[in-house]
């Protein structure tokens, strides 16, 4: 909560006045249902959550999650599961091939 | 930390303004996001698209313009229409919920139907032919419904990351576990993919086409949607495609069903099937695996994230998906019934193959009602082809942090397109080898597909109640309740099939 409040901070007040008159026409014109000038990148901007845009996807990443020891147990058998129910698969249809007239 | 400013502010334009600007060329480098020190791939400037890469370093870095790339434009194209339609729903309400569904639905509609391939209307046909009207309509009718929990999971973590299920398992779970999911996927898709070329090649064989023609069709029309260079488009030509399944519907009407057995079965889920308990059990999973594929949550996910939707679109995303589940459980029932004479006249269809469904049924449903199976048969296989191998070259693009969307052109976005004809190809080319183990792949692609899905339902199921990923959006009680439910069933099927297995072969 301290980092949203820091976002909110004058720094980044005065940026977004600026984009933020070229966001509030575009609103109306949309309203209206002028087509948006999208070689404006602020209308674009405007149209797409911030870790939509590719290149804030191309460097934010979530990161590994801590695996508690029951996640991991669960994972693993199900890996366990799925192996050894492929070779049980595979020996089958092979029969089944094979038992075929 | 960061991550969750992003999470808990939902889609205040103010504040993605502010966040874009500051996150795109202010403070990338210093915020270094939640990034795992462990992850070497996620470098801070780490594999960006070239025009952002060069924005980053030039002195232009404040202009805008340089770091939006091709998707973005068309991605907020996208959002201005929803926008558009979402304030005519203020003048007129019905008209505008009905413009923003119609522009929302898509990944849903696509999945359930796409999943209504080749194999698993083989699958319905045989069902309907050995046992008729009776237990499996209204089991057929359940696997949707089971289909639906699962779907409906992808669709908010897609709407609320933004991200693809690849890439989230990647990112939270790191390479070990990823690369796992990914073999499965893989390995799950290829085959599937195979047999919808087998499906296109059957169908079409019914018209006498022969099976280069017939397969060399199939690429052309794969390679013809993804040239659009546009999701949108891609979409909508692979939704009017994919509305080819209701084919099914006639051809099942022409069979002259009767109507209050169908009642009756979906009431009492009689009468059940008698016979070979394996050969049973065996048909029970390649239903579930007609339904319920790791291949519908990677691709769900990563369509919904390249549509472009967004938290508030959530609802009808559920409307999309709660649609698809039920055309294609319509046209799943169809299938049985279309079938069903087969049951009735004593016909042994054991053996059948798609085609030879569409010729054995021709004395009961006529001509025309064979060329409709035959051509559903046909567009079963061609949907499906273009969603799987669109759905592995979203997990592959994901997982290489290449260019992973369908608004990028071919020249930009290479490897993706590559990855999604290349695989295309392989398995055409798998079809055409004469003596390749066609059969041996037939048989075991569904069950297969049974069999890798509780994995990945664990993962989906980490990933939706993981609230340092999904903020408000994780899932409630009854969610988990469902999806658990989900899947022990699955595992249960599979173990039981795995117990048939043994005492069969013993």
């Amino acid at each position: 909560m301290e980092r949203q409040g820091e976002l909110q901070g004058s720094h980044v007040k005065t940026s977004h006045a600026k984009v933020g008159a070229s966001a509030g026409s575009f609103e109306s014109g949309a309203e209206k249902g002028r087509k948006p000038d999208l070689k404006d990148p602020n209308v674009v901007l405007s149209l797409l959550e911030a870790d939509q845009v590719v290149a804030a996807k191309q460097r934010m990443h979530f990161g590994r999650r801590n695996l508690s020891i029951s996640v991991r147990v669960m994972l693993w058998a199900l890996r366990i599961y799925v192996v050894a129910m492929l070779v049980i698969v595979l020996i089958s249809a092979f029969q089944a091939i094979h038992s075929a007239p | 930390m960061h991550r969750m400013i992003f999470r808990n502010r939902r889609p205040s334009m103010e504040l993605t303004l502010r966040l874009v600007k500051r996150s795109l060329y202010a403070k990338f480098n210093s915020l270094n996001m939640k990034r795992s020190k462990k992850d070497s791939s996620a470098q801070p400037f780490g594999p960006a698209h070239p025009t952002t890469e060069a924005a980053a370093a030039s002195p232009l870095a404040h202009d805008l313009a340089a770091l939006l790339t091709h998707e973005d434009v068309d991605r907020a194209r996208d959002r201005w229409e929803v926008r558009h339609a979402r304030w005519t729903e203020r003048r007129s309400k019905i008209l505008g919920r009905l413009s923003v569904l119609w522009l929302l639905v898509g990944p849903g509609v696509l999945v359930f139907l796409g999943e209504n391939d080749a194999p698993s209307m083989l699958s319905y046909s045989a069902t309907g032919a050995r046992f008729g009207i009776g237990f499996f309509i209204p089991f057929v009718v359940l696997t949707f419904a089971m289909g639906l929990v699962v779907q409906e999971m992808t669709v908010r973590l897609g709407a609320v990351t933004h991200r693809g299920h690849a890439e989230l398992i990647f990112d939270r779970f790191g390479r070990f576990w990823g690369f796992f999911a990914m073999g499965d996927l893989l390995l799950g898709n290829f085959l599937t993919l195979v047999t919808e070329f087998i499906g296109i090649r059957a169908g079409l064989g019914f018209f006498g086409i022969r099976p280069v023609v017939a397969v060399g069709a199939g690429l052309a029309v794969v390679f013809a949607v993804i040239t659009t260079g546009r999701y949108w488009t891609w979409e909508r030509i692979t939704m009017g495609l994919a509305i080819f399944n209701a084919l099914f519907v006639p051809a099942a009407i022409l069979a002259h069903p009767d109507w209050s057995a169908v009642g009756r079965s979906l009431v009492t889920w009689s009468p059940r099937p008698h016979g070979d308990a394996f050969d049973i059990l065996l048909l029970i999973l390649a239903v579930i695996g007609a339904t319920v594929t790791p291949w519908m949550i990677f691709f769900q996910q990563s369509a919904v994230v390249d549509k472009g939707m967004q938290p508030r679109d959530i609802s009808a995303g559920r409307f999309d998906t709660l649609l698809g589940a039920l055309l294609a459980a319509l046209f799943a029932v169809a299938t049985i019934l279309a079938t069903a004479p087969l049951f009735h006249h004593g016909i042994n269809a054991s053996q059948f193959e798609a085609a030879q469904f569409a010729e054995a049924l021709e004395p009961w449903i006529g001509h025309v009602g064979a060329t409709l199976f035959a051509l559903g048969i046909f567009e079963a296989g061609i949907v499906a082809a273009i969603a799987i191998s669109t759905s592995s070259a979203y997990a592959f693009g994901e997982v290489l942090r290449t260019g992973h969307s369908l608004n990028r052109p071919l020249r930009e976005a290479w490897p993706f397109y590559s990855t999604l004809l290349g695989s295309a190809c392989a398995a055409a080319a798998l079809v055409l080898i004469p003596h390749a183990p066609l059969e041996f792949i037939v048989l075991i692609v569904n069950v297969i597909a049974v069999l890798a899905m509780p994995p990945a339902l664990a993962f989906l199921l980490l990933l939706v109640n993981d609230r340092e990923v999904m903020g408000e959006y994780v899932n409630g009680f009854w969610d988990n309740a469902a999806a658990i439910a989900v899947t022990i069933v699955l595992v249960c099927a599979g173990l039981g099939f795995g117990i048939a297995t043994v005492i069969h072969m013993s």
